[in-house]
């Protein structure tokens, strides 16, 4: 452990220092899950709340910090020592020693294993602490009692007391709150709160609104990669981790449809767009030729291309918002375009979202209703709107945690909620197309990371077909599995 | 050709003035059904020729754009805008006798011959229509008796009417049938299912007549829409410069103050752009409107009656033969004024100073709007006409304003509101010299500058009813009412 030596001002004892850095470390677990590049340092009297979703890998990062794991590339320095750990896996090691020690099965006589009373002296450097938390936790009667005969709460509580009382230099508890009763949350809130103020202390927390008010960092993890961290007093960056943790740690429904709202349905086997030899030419400047795409029901597509190789063009003659739409031979949502079909025709077919559409939303209409005018593909709200449009929209709010800002301006919202209020716009009907023209175009790392969350739940969980756009690699998107480059990207495939 | 209107007689003048009906949304249930499969041919392809195509080949009609010959083998701009938003382009040989509606989207000035080259060309019983009836009213053009004859009259700039359009909206638009063009009786079916092409059935559709919408349409673009802002902005620069002040400032303040006050008046009509000021400031505007307004007024009677006799018609005409030699004089002069040659300063000045040091500018918006208003309506135009060419259009023009000053307004409008304007100009300067020559910065420039606001109750709620009671104020909220009731909510 890398540690300068400082004095407690108290006792005058000189102090272990905690630092524990990880340099573009990657550590294996098992044959199945790794963590990939994770850059942090963990320092001394700080306080983390670290979260994810299941298997982001928020429990192996604790369980990195006590030792475990192998490091495949970087390096990692300060983990393992002085560090006690409250885990699912440290309780599970604890039960299976429990188990190696019982030789009942050779003396024939049942044992009740290890009392909890020795379970707890044998780590134990604090005996005050140890005799308050025993009050505190009501501990006295289990005293006598076996420790592999405890419930899981009692478990629980018997394990954060010896680690408590070993004194580490950092407390990992994975978990604070889990298979707790109500009333021993707060006393367990409490008794953290005081001990962070005297070690550095790491929760594994499940969801946002689980961080307690005494955390001074908080680590968001994906897919066994480090997504963010923020301080607690950086009220934005908390703001977007709580969405973040929201969209990933809660199983979130895309908001049904309201019946009737839906596109007219299709004929089936007939391709949702079908662009044969198209060409987009100016006067002095060809944008491309020769362009075939055909797109089936329920093919995922990433559009790629440099700067000015004409995705969005190609995009727009498929929305139809791009006037040689009307001379190329273009079929889209079961219209050969130019054959007396009205745009708005086409448009109900389709939810669209592009950095153009964001800045063309200069309307001065509440977020709600920006929601709703995906029902109607207007910019602003010129019809009645239902009571279902109105609850469906705030549905929508609701998952993208933006619930407060119903009734807000949408000019007044910073540009990356208004483009997540737009990306709910195109969505809103469940059109058959959802085109997401370079979606996190301009937004910072943490609204990108909340718009891919989006997306990728979009793509699993309704009956839209995705054309997605994008030149950022770390930008994929599960699920997609067709390419179509352009330009120089076209002329290497 | 004769002016069409000078013979008519005075109770069919009267019965045509005095047309303008707001239509019940319900008669647009059809769309554009019925043009769908005929064939429309759009001649010229400048802002209202191009956004207008692009509306209605949208809303599914099939639009070509007929172009001169030379405009094509030379390539010039009119062809570029209509091959690059893929249109199929042929000469009028070629596309007009395949034609079962023309939309004439020319310049006035070039009506005459554009219509006299193209009716011969045309289809038995087809439909021609314009989106503005110069031609035929002040020209007194003659069609083809089989031809039917229309109007579609956007109440808005052409960029406007396209974006609009692609917000799921539209603009509001005066549609009408010449009556003496309209044997197979379809011509208001077209001109219905053509407003709704471009959306304008979105926003609110007028039924009117070539004569209201001329002669209106004449006043209120050569007074207050056009005429006022520039006088206007003349007077208050040069008097700010006068009386020391920083000259850019004095610029800016002008330049976006017209956009800024009218916003206000969009909203919520004179009442709205009044009740943005102070008490005392209000007052002041009041008093000012009601000075300017008996100055004026003799030139609001002098366009409106020119106007109804043809007399400013048949001005311009002439100078059109002279080749615009009037007009490009006045231009000239125009761009040659210390307000146009003076930059805006880059300062940021905060929305509410533009009401508060534009005090007399509010004042001349408010009597230029109500003067037009009460003569257009004293002449017999109806007061839903009346608005629409005074109170509505005046933000949409300051906003031109804004981007370029009075270069930008004045390229922006079409030849004859120019004309008028600098007919309104040239004469409204002098009329003003005396009063402006009472006016200090208090009212232009910096503001009343007042230690107490306070006002007498009793003056005010004079001040407040009289604001409140205009004609103007109650049919503009009824229009408006109507428009957001399409609009819905917010």
């Amino acid at each position: 452990m890398s540690r300068a030596v400082a004095r407690d001002p108290e006792t005058g004892r000189a102090v272990r220092l905690l630092q524990i850095e990880f340099d573009q470390a990657c550590l294996r677990f098992n044959d199945s899950f790794s963590l990939l590049d994770i850059n942090w340092t963990l320092g001394e009297g700080q306080t983390w709340a670290i979260l994810g979703g299941s298997g982001s890998g928020k429990s192996a990062l604790a369980a990195a910090l006590a030792g475990a794991g192998e490091l495949t590339s970087g390096s990692l320095t300060g983990a393992g020592e002085h560090v006690g750990i409250v885990s699912l896996e440290a309780q599970a090691a604890l039960i299976e020693r429990e188990r190696l020690r019982d030789d009942s099965d050779i003396t024939d006589v049942v044992s009740e294993g290890t009392p909890v009373r020795d379970m707890l002296d044998e780590v134990c450097t604090d005996p005050p602490l140890l005799a308050r938390l025993i009050r505190l936790f009501r501990l006295e009667e289990l005293l006598d009692r076996g420790f592999r005969k405890l419930s899981t709460g009692e478990t629980r509580k018997v394990l954060l007391t010896r680690v408590l009382t070993s004194h580490p230099s950092l407390l990992v508890v994975d978990g604070p709150f889990e298979g707790l009763d109500a009333q021993t949350v707060p006393l367990i809130r409490d008794i953290l709160q005081e001990l962070s103020a005297r070690m550095s202390v790491l929760l594994v927390i499940n969801r946002f609104d689980e961080i307690p008010g005494f955390v001074t960092h908080a680590a968001y993890l994906e897919k066994g990669r480090l997504k963010l961290t923020a301080e607690t007093c950086d009220q934005v960056s908390m703001n977007l981790l709580s969405r973040l943790s929201h969209l990933k740690t809660t199983e979130i429904e895309i908001p049904d449809l309201i019946p009737g709202a839906r596109p007219p349905a299709l004929k089936t086997g007939e391709p949702l767009v079908d662009i044969r030899k198209a060409a987009v030419r100016y006067t002095d400047n060809l944008v491309f030729e020769n362009l075939d795409w055909r797109i089936e029901a329920g093919q995922h597509w990433q559009l790629t291309g440099p700067n000015g190789s004409g995705k969005t063009c190609l995009l727009n003659l498929i929305t139809g918002d791009h006037p040689q739409c009307y001379s190329n031979d273009i079929f889209v949502c079961g219209y050969q375009r130019g054959h007396g079909e009205s745009i708005w025709d086409v448009k109900r077919h389709i939810g669209f979202v592009s950095s153009e559409l964001q800045w063309e939303y200069r309307v001065g209409t509440s977020c709600r209703n920006v929601i709703v005018s995906g029902f109607h593909d207007s910019i602003g709200l010129y019809g009645k709107v239902s009571e279902q449009e109105r609850q469906t929209a705030t549905q929508w709010l609701r998952v993208l945690g933006l619930e407060e800002y119903a009734e807000r301006p949408f000019n007044q919202c910073s540009y990356s909620d208004q483009r997540l209020l737009l990306i709910a716009r195109a969505m809103v009907k469940h059109p058959h197309l959802l085109i997401l023209d370079e979606p996190c175009f301009g937004l910072d790392d943490l609204s990108r990371q909340l718009v891919l969350a989006l997306i990728e739940k979009i793509c699993r969980g309704s009956e839209s077909t995705v054309i997605y756009v994008n030149h950022h690699a770390q930008d994929k998107i599960e699920g997609i599995e067709h390419y179509l480059a352009l330009g120089a990207d076209r002329d290497q495939h | 050709m004769s002016n069409y209107f000078n013979t008519l007689s005075l109770r069919e003048q009267l019965a045509q003035l005095g047309k303008c009906e707001f239509m019940d949304p319900s008669e647009f249930t059809d769309g554009v059904n019925y043009l769908l499969g005929k064939k429309l041919v759009v001649i010229g392809c400048g802002s209202q020729g191009l956004n207008q195509g692009l509306n209605l080949r949208d809303s599914g009609l099939d639009v070509s754009f007929a172009l001169r010959e030379a405009a094509i083998n030379e390539k010039r701009q009119s062809w570029k805008n209509a091959t690059e938003n893929g249109f199929a382009v042929g000469t009028q040989e070629e596309l007009i006798p395949t034609a079962d509606l023309v939309l004439n989207l020319t310049p006035d000035k070039q009506h005459s011959s554009v219509v006299t080259q193209v009716v011969p060309l045309m289809k038995k019983n087809a439909c021609l229509a314009y989106s503005h009836g110069f031609n035929i009213v002040e020209e007194g053009m003659q069609v083809r008796d089989d031809i039917t004859v229309i109007m579609v009259a956007p109440k808005c700039p052409g960029t406007e009417v396209r974006e609009e359009y692609k917000r799921g909206f539209g603009v509001p638009t005066l549609i009408a049938v010449h009556e003496d063009n309209d044997a197979n009786g379809e011509g208001l079916a077209i001109a219905k299912a053509y407003a709704a092409g471009t959306g304008g059935h979105k926003a609110g559709v007028l039924m009117s007549s070539f004569i209201a919408e001329v002669k209106s349409d004449l006043m209120g673009e050569q007074t207050i829409l056009c005429g006022m802002l520039q006088t206007g902005s003349l007077l208050c620069f040069d008097k700010m410069v006068e009386q020391g002040m920083e000259p850019g400032y004095a610029s800016k303040l002008v330049q976006i103050g017209w956009e800024t006050i009218t916003e206000a008046l969009k909203h919520g009509g004179i009442t709205n752009m009044m009740d943005r000021l102070s008490n005392p400031a209000k007052i002041k505007a009041f008093e000012l409107a009601e000075e300017l307004k008996v100055i004026m007024r003799t030139l609001y009677n002098k366009h409106m009656d020119d106007i109804m006799s043809g007399e400013f018609s048949s001005g311009m005409m002439a100078d059109w033969a002279n080749g615009d030699a009037r007009l490009l004089a006045w231009r000239k002069e125009t761009g040659e004024t210390a307000f146009e040659q003076t930059p805006g300063s880059d300062e940021d000045i905060p929305e509410q100073e533009y009401f508060d040091h534009g005090i007399l500018m509010v004042a001349m918006v408010k009597a230029g709007v109500e003067l037009a208003f009460e003569t257009m309506t004293a002449a017999g135009i109806k007061e839903e006409s009346a608005y629409y060419e005074s109170l509505h259009e005046t933000p949409l023009i300051a906003n031109t304003i804004a981007r370029k000053k009075l270069y930008e307004m004045n390229s922006t409008i079409s030849d004859t509101a120019e004309y008028g304007c600098y007919l309104y100009n040239n004469a409204c300067l002098p009329l003003l010299a005396d009063f402006m020559s009472r006016i200090d910065t208090d009212v232009i420039g910096r503001g009343l500058q007042l230690d107490d606001d306070g006002v007498d109750n009793q003056h005010l709620i004079e001040v407040n009813a009289s604001i409140r009671s205009h004609p103007v104020e109650a049919i503009g909220q009824t229009l408006r009412g109507y428009m957001s009731a399409m609009k819905s909510i917010s």
